[in-house]
């Protein structure tokens, strides 16, 4: 899977959590550039991008991801 | 009264532990030195100023810690403005408090949304390192506000709660003789907003010790920094709306924090499962839940959570004694004592209770009565006493509704339907007037995998026909006010 498709399905999972049809993610995105991207609407979004790819994250891999970029980069590993 | 002065204490321990750290903001650590360095570097601009009121703008910064202290090593009352509030909200606060000054550290929008003439200080640059300053000269009257915090109003007018040294040196007295067990090795967390009132204890308690305070700012994912913070500081004493374990709680199974001796619950609600399921994360911590409305100085009453036989109410946890010097009553509607055992609404009166609300008569007398002289404050929270002379918790009184004329309480409900799940879930139900003048009973549920139908027949197994819900709605998640409890309201916009 290449990062870029996996930044794609990401748009997909936050526009329909979030409710916001106009975001989209890049490598360097954070939780401050997302509007209504906190703790609240974190839990749901692992949630929701663990149950797409049927993978789980731990709590302290969570804990690293400075940004999307690692995330993807994430999600990318464990689906190899 | 020779009772201690919290102010007095935060002084001697940086007089007896001046390099020991006081603060870590961000990985960054400041030492009691450092700290009063900029405390001293401040403390002239706000002294001898006209009016008691400073502004405050909250940062997770050491110059907004610190400016807290100069304002009350003056003399002064500290009022915080938030970058999170709207302007209006800034700006109101500011006008009903006719403050002149307000500190701010990083150049802040507020400033610019703050009336004409306000004279805006950036602490950034102010130090003075001069050691040995006789920091305590300033004459402080006890009946001078400490601070005033905003609460919402129901007209919308933020209603400042006034809280003297007085009010805060009560609270001092009782909290500090606690078991705490804790010195200038301990490590303690501090994640609550500046305002909101735990805050107060989050910062200045450790203080008083030569302890180090580690901060959360206005983190967007707060729960996740509390967790590091908790596991990779090997935190000691942690106080957290127990939101914060419901966040974490698909996690438990991966934390683990031997090092901590106090986990402190507060702000709202705490469900004993919740607490039951995090032990094996804390083996060796008591846990402590903490009751108290902002009017009544930060907490008054005190719950130690046995590992077993924990008492609660439809699963919210005891709030237990109260603290020594707070009187307490259980009254009825009517405003006479109910009788012992009996649910009523909890009064509380002695020294921590504010003086009333900012510049607002009307709204003081509402929530104030005398009995037998004395003052006690109307706390709007449904309570009874059990046997053992413990304060059991039942809900809000506004939570209360009356359907069909029958007496329901809404908390029942919730409870009933959080059992329907295996795992923890949360369950409110907000009451909606119908046109007929009769009152609907709406039940959200925070889980989309959730079957009506046999949610609806687990209730009708344990409740009256009155008390099923009209409808019931799922959502992944519940919408959270700034203190980080559930915000009924905007549920409201749901229906």
């Amino acid at each position: 899977m290449e990062i870029d498709d996996i930044l794609k399905e990401l748009d997909t999972i936050f526009r329909e959590i979030l409710k916001n049809d106009t975001i989209t993610l890049g490598r360097e995105t954070t939780a401050k550039d997302v509007d209504g991207w906190d703790s609240l609407t974190n839990m749901r979004l692992i949630t929701a991008i663990e149950k797409y790819y049927d993978i789980r994250f731990g709590l302290r891999e969570i804990l690293k991801f400075k940004n999307v970029g690692d995330l993807c980069a994430s999600i990318q590993a464990k689906k190899k | 009264m020779d009772r201690k002065d919290i102010l007095k204490d935060i002084v001697r321990a940086y007089k007896k532990y001046p390099n020991n750290a006081a603060f870590v903001i961000d990985g960054t650590s400041y030492t009691y030195k450092e700290v009063f360095a900029r405390v001293q570097g401040i403390m002239p601009s706000v002294q001898g100023t006209q009016g008691d009121i400073i502004g405050i703008v909250a940062e997770d910064r050491i110059e907004t810690y610190a400016s807290i202290l100069a304002v009350l090593l003056s003399g002064k009352t500290y009022v915080i403005l938030h970058p999170s509030y709207p302007a209006s909200r800034n700006r109101t606060i500011a006008e009903i408090t006719g403050m002149n000054i307000v500190l701010h550290s990083t150049p802040s929008e507020i400033v610019e949304s703050l009336p004409d003439g306000m004279k805006c200080i950036s602490t950034l640059e102010l130090r003075d390192d001069t050691p040995g300053k006789n920091l305590l000269d300033i004459k402080h009257d006890e009946d001078t506000n400490a601070y005033i915090i905003f609460t919402s109003g129901s007209t919308g007018v933020p209603k400042g709660v006034q809280i003297t040294r007085k009010n805060l040196n009560a609270f001092y007295e009782t909290y500090r003789h606690l078991d705490w067990r804790l010195g200038p090795t301990d490590r303690m967390l501090q994640m609550f907003e500046l305002t909101f009132d735990v805050s107060v204890v989050s910062t200045l308690y450790p203080l008083t010790l030569g302890a180090c305070i580690y901060t959360v700012g206005s983190d967007k994912l707060k729960y996740m920094r509390v967790y590091e913070l908790m596991e990779d500081e090997e935190l000691t004493h942690v106080t957290i709306p127990p939101s914060v374990l419901q966040f974490l709680s698909p996690y438990f199974d991966e934390i683990h924090v031997p090092k901590l001796k106090f986990l402190v619950v507060t702000a709202e609600a705490a469900n004993a499962d919740l607490l039951e399921r995090f032990r094996p994360c804390a083996p060796n911590a008591e846990f402590v839940n903490f009751y108290g409305p902002t009017e009544a100085t930060i907490y008054c009453t005190v719950y130690l959570i046995p590992r077993e036989n924990c008492k609660h109410h439809n699963g919210m946890i005891a709030i237990g004694k109260p603290f020594e010097g707070i009187e307490t009553l259980i009254m009825d509607e009517k405003g006479h004592p109910v009788i012992p055992g009996e649910q009523g609404e909890l009064w509380v009166s002695g020294d921590q209770i504010m003086a009333g609300y900012w510049k607002d008569r009307e709204k003081t007398e509402q929530v104030f009565a005398r009995v037998d002289g004395e003052i006690y404050y109307k706390t709007g929270d449904l309570c009874h006493v059990d046997s053992d002379g413990d304060i059991i918790y039942r809900g809000r009184k506004d939570y209360q509704v009356k359907v069909q004329g029958f007496r329901v309480e809404l908390s029942e409900i919730e409870y009933r339907a959080k059992k329907f799940f295996p795992n923890e879930t949360n369950a409110v139900v907000v009451p909606k007037k119908a046109e007929d003048g009769g009152c609907q009973l709406h039940l959200f549920i925070g889980s989309t995998a959730c079957d009506r139908n046999e949610l609806l027949q687990h209730l009708k197994q344990h409740l009256p026909t009155y008390m099923i819900p009209t409808e019931i709605h799922l959502l992944e998640e519940f919408p959270l006010n700034t203190s980080g409890k559930i915000d009924r309201k905007a549920l409201m916009t749901f229906i």
